[in-house]
């Protein structure tokens, strides 16, 4: 008898599963989380009372930078994400191998400072516990989770944006409240505070405010199962993102009016500083835990989403041969990438502990915050070659209905990321070395793999060789 | 009488189909749809542990998980070619347990085969299985095939 397979375009409008909505509420609690809460503080330090322009010109380049996101998504609608796009456009294996550990150290060093946040967060509830002891519970916690599958439930998604916005929200009542007794001086928004010229401060805020935005490129992952993804996933991304960007200008705004800013850059919680000066007339004891959960919220949304992106990354570069193959082993019942995820616990658990280690010695380097002020280049330089890779696949794999950004936008955004990229370098040299020790690392692994990752392989065969029968790279 | 196997990508889910196989009547089959659901939100949303290598490592490439579903549905509706009931394979995006039964509620089934992994602690106690969830809420009989006792427990 015959096999026959349905028409796939009949079948795909029918069983996607992420709607349009659903996808701007997962890139929007994607990328509100990560900065706003744990960055705040360093980027009103290093700006002054005018830190809210760099919100805005990091949010600027952010979103230009999604810009071409959005018109590579509609055109390769694969979960690979920038890997693979930069991989089309220049079709170079070390290239590919280079982005894709970049892109993973990005995220355990996202996930580490995450978890330093959360425990910063924490310690306003309950100070008893270690903030070590914390940060590595959060952690395997959410390994855990992502083990059994609990992120896969669209609407806890949903309610966890809800009160990441929630919380925000209330941030900038209080400054509208405050505003609106007449207390406000707006001479603070001008202020510039960074010893320099003004621009060279405000650079070095947006390269950290910059940092808040990153999570927007996971939205990637589930472009795959959108359903309709050249219409709706550039409208809910940059609709997303620039959501986020207002909140962000917004709150960055409210804070400056509240709190002083030293007192900002001073505090490891710092949006909790804004709560605690007692504006609004509501007990101050029962907004701060009231708050600090909020943000907590937040904060575990952001990071469960870069755990399932690493180790969504790992078993990629195992399918590919890339890594030791066992990072592809799916646990049988539970489907989820075992070694993966606890690799990714292992390695963040690792950084927080030797970070910690090394501030109780008095070595002075914390190497979570540092790592995490080091991969911003690691992402500038990602978000600039994707968009060289979405300006060189211009004409390609086309269709009338395939989104394209504007070009003029999109070069701005690669400029944008240049300059960002250039001034994170020129401001701290030091970081080029934590640049070249990671990707030492991750040549390291790439070569174990090559010696012992031969018996994967037919006998013959080489890394990276078409397997016989296949011609996939070309379609 | 309709009947929708649901595989998750996993050899079990191809005994499953082949255990269902060996005992049903295909003159009583009216046909087959193989259905394997990709999960968007989870950290691998398909694993396809079915097709041979060649196949998987071209999936690999493009980094798609609906293709790696694709290629695992097709290997289960050949195990099926030349059975009887005509096969028809579908892929499906969501909650596993949910789509299945939304599956086998569109097509009128008769019968949904699963199979079950063995029962751990963490399956049991914290969320149930897919399995148990189709056993649950399905419109229509359910047949969970189990593998084989692992050697040490």
């Amino acid at each position: 008898m015959t096999v026959t397979t349905d028409q796939p375009e009949r079948e795909d409008q029918l069983t996607r599963s992420i709607t349009g909505k659903l996808l701007y509420f997962y890139v929007l609690g994607d990328v509100l989380g990560s900065g706003i809460y744990v960055l705040i503080g360093a980027v009103a330090g290093a700006v002054g009372g005018a830190f809210f322009v760099a919100f805005a010109a990091g949010v600027t380049v952010a979103t230009l930078t999604g810009l071409a996101y959005a018109e590579l998504v509609t055109k390769y609608p694969q979960a690979a994400g920038a890997a693979l796009y930069v991989n089309k456009a220049f079709r170079n294996k070390a290239l590919t191998f280079l982005i894709t550990i970049s892109f993973l150290s990005s995220s355990f060093a996202a996930s580490g400072s995450l978890a330093s946040g959360f425990a910063a967060y924490f310690a306003e509830v309950w100070e008893l516990p270690p903030a070590l002891l914390i940060t590595l519970v959060f952690l395997l916690l959410l390994t855990i989770l992502n083990f059994i599958g609990i992120t896969e439930s669209v609407v806890v998604n949903m309610l966890m944006t809800f009160v990441e916005v929630a919380g925000l929200i209330v941030v900038m009542g209080i400054g509208v409240w405050f505003v609106a007794e007449g207390d406000a001086d707006f001479g603070v928004l001008t202020e510039f505070s960074g010893e320099g010229s003004p621009i060279l401060a405000v650079i070095s805020g947006v390269a950290l405010a910059f940092f808040a935005m990153t999570g927007f490129e996971n939205a990637a992952n589930v472009a795959e199962e959108t359903i309709n993804p050249k219409k709706t996933f550039p409208r809910a991304l940059v609709g997303g993102m620039v959501t986020a960007g207002v909140i962000y200008v917004l709150v960055a705004i409210a804070a400056a009016l509240t709190v002083p800013v030293d007192q900002l850059a001073d505090s490891d919680a710092a949006l909790l500083e804004v709560v605690q000066a007692g504006i609004i007339p509501v007990e101050v004891g029962v907004m701060t835990i009231l708050f600090a959960i909020i943000a907590m919220i937040a904060i575990t949304n952001t990071t469960l989403v870069s755990v399932v992106t690493q180790s969504r990354i790992l078993y990629g570069m195992a399918r590919e041969d890339v890594v030791p193959a066992a990072f592809a082993k799916i646990h049988p019942t539970r489907r989820s990438p075992v070694v993966g995820l606890g690799f990714s616990f292992i390695v963040v658990a690792g950084l927080l502990l030797v970070g910690t280690l090394l501030n109780e010695t008095g070595a002075g380097i914390d190497v979570v915050e540092r790592l995490a002020t080091v991969t911003v280049v690691f992402l500038l330089f990602i978000y600039a070659l994707v968009i060289i890779s979405a300006l060189k696949l211009r004409g390609q794999d086309e269709d009338d209905e395939t989104y394209r950004a504007s070009t003029p936008l999109l070069c701005v955004g690669l400029v944008g990321n240049v300059v960002l990229l250039g001034y994170v370098v020129y401001d701290d040299p030091a970081s080029l070395w934590w640049v070249g020790g990671l990707l030492a690392i991750g040549v390291v692994l790439y070569l174990v793999e090559s010696v012992f990752g031969r018996r994967d392989r037919p006998p013959g065969a080489e890394r990276g060789d078409p397997v016989a029968g296949t011609s996939a790279k070309e379609h | 009488m309709h009947v929708v196997i649901a595989t998750d990508g996993s050899r079990q889910s191809l005994a499953a189909a082949r255990h269902f196989q060996s005992f049903a009547d295909p003159a009583k089959v009216t046909g087959v749809t193989v259905v394997a659901v990709i999960r968007p939100l989870a950290a691998v949303a398909f694993a396809d542990e079915l097709s041979p290598a060649d196949r998987r490592a071209a999936n690999a490439e493009t980094g798609s998980f609906r293709d790696a579903a694709k290629s695992a549905v097709d290997v289960i509706a050949d195990a099926l070619k030349g059975w009887g009931p005509k096969v028809r394979t579908k892929v499906r995006s969501g909650s596993p347990a949910s789509e299945i039964i939304k599956e086998a509620a569109q097509t009128d089934a008769g019968l949904v085969v699963v199979s079950a992994g063995n029962r751990g602690l963490t399956e049991t106690v914290l969320v149930g299985s897919t399995a148990q969830r189709v056993q649950h809420y399905a419109p229509c009989p359910v047949l969970v095939v189990r593998g084989r006792a692992r050697r040490t427990r």
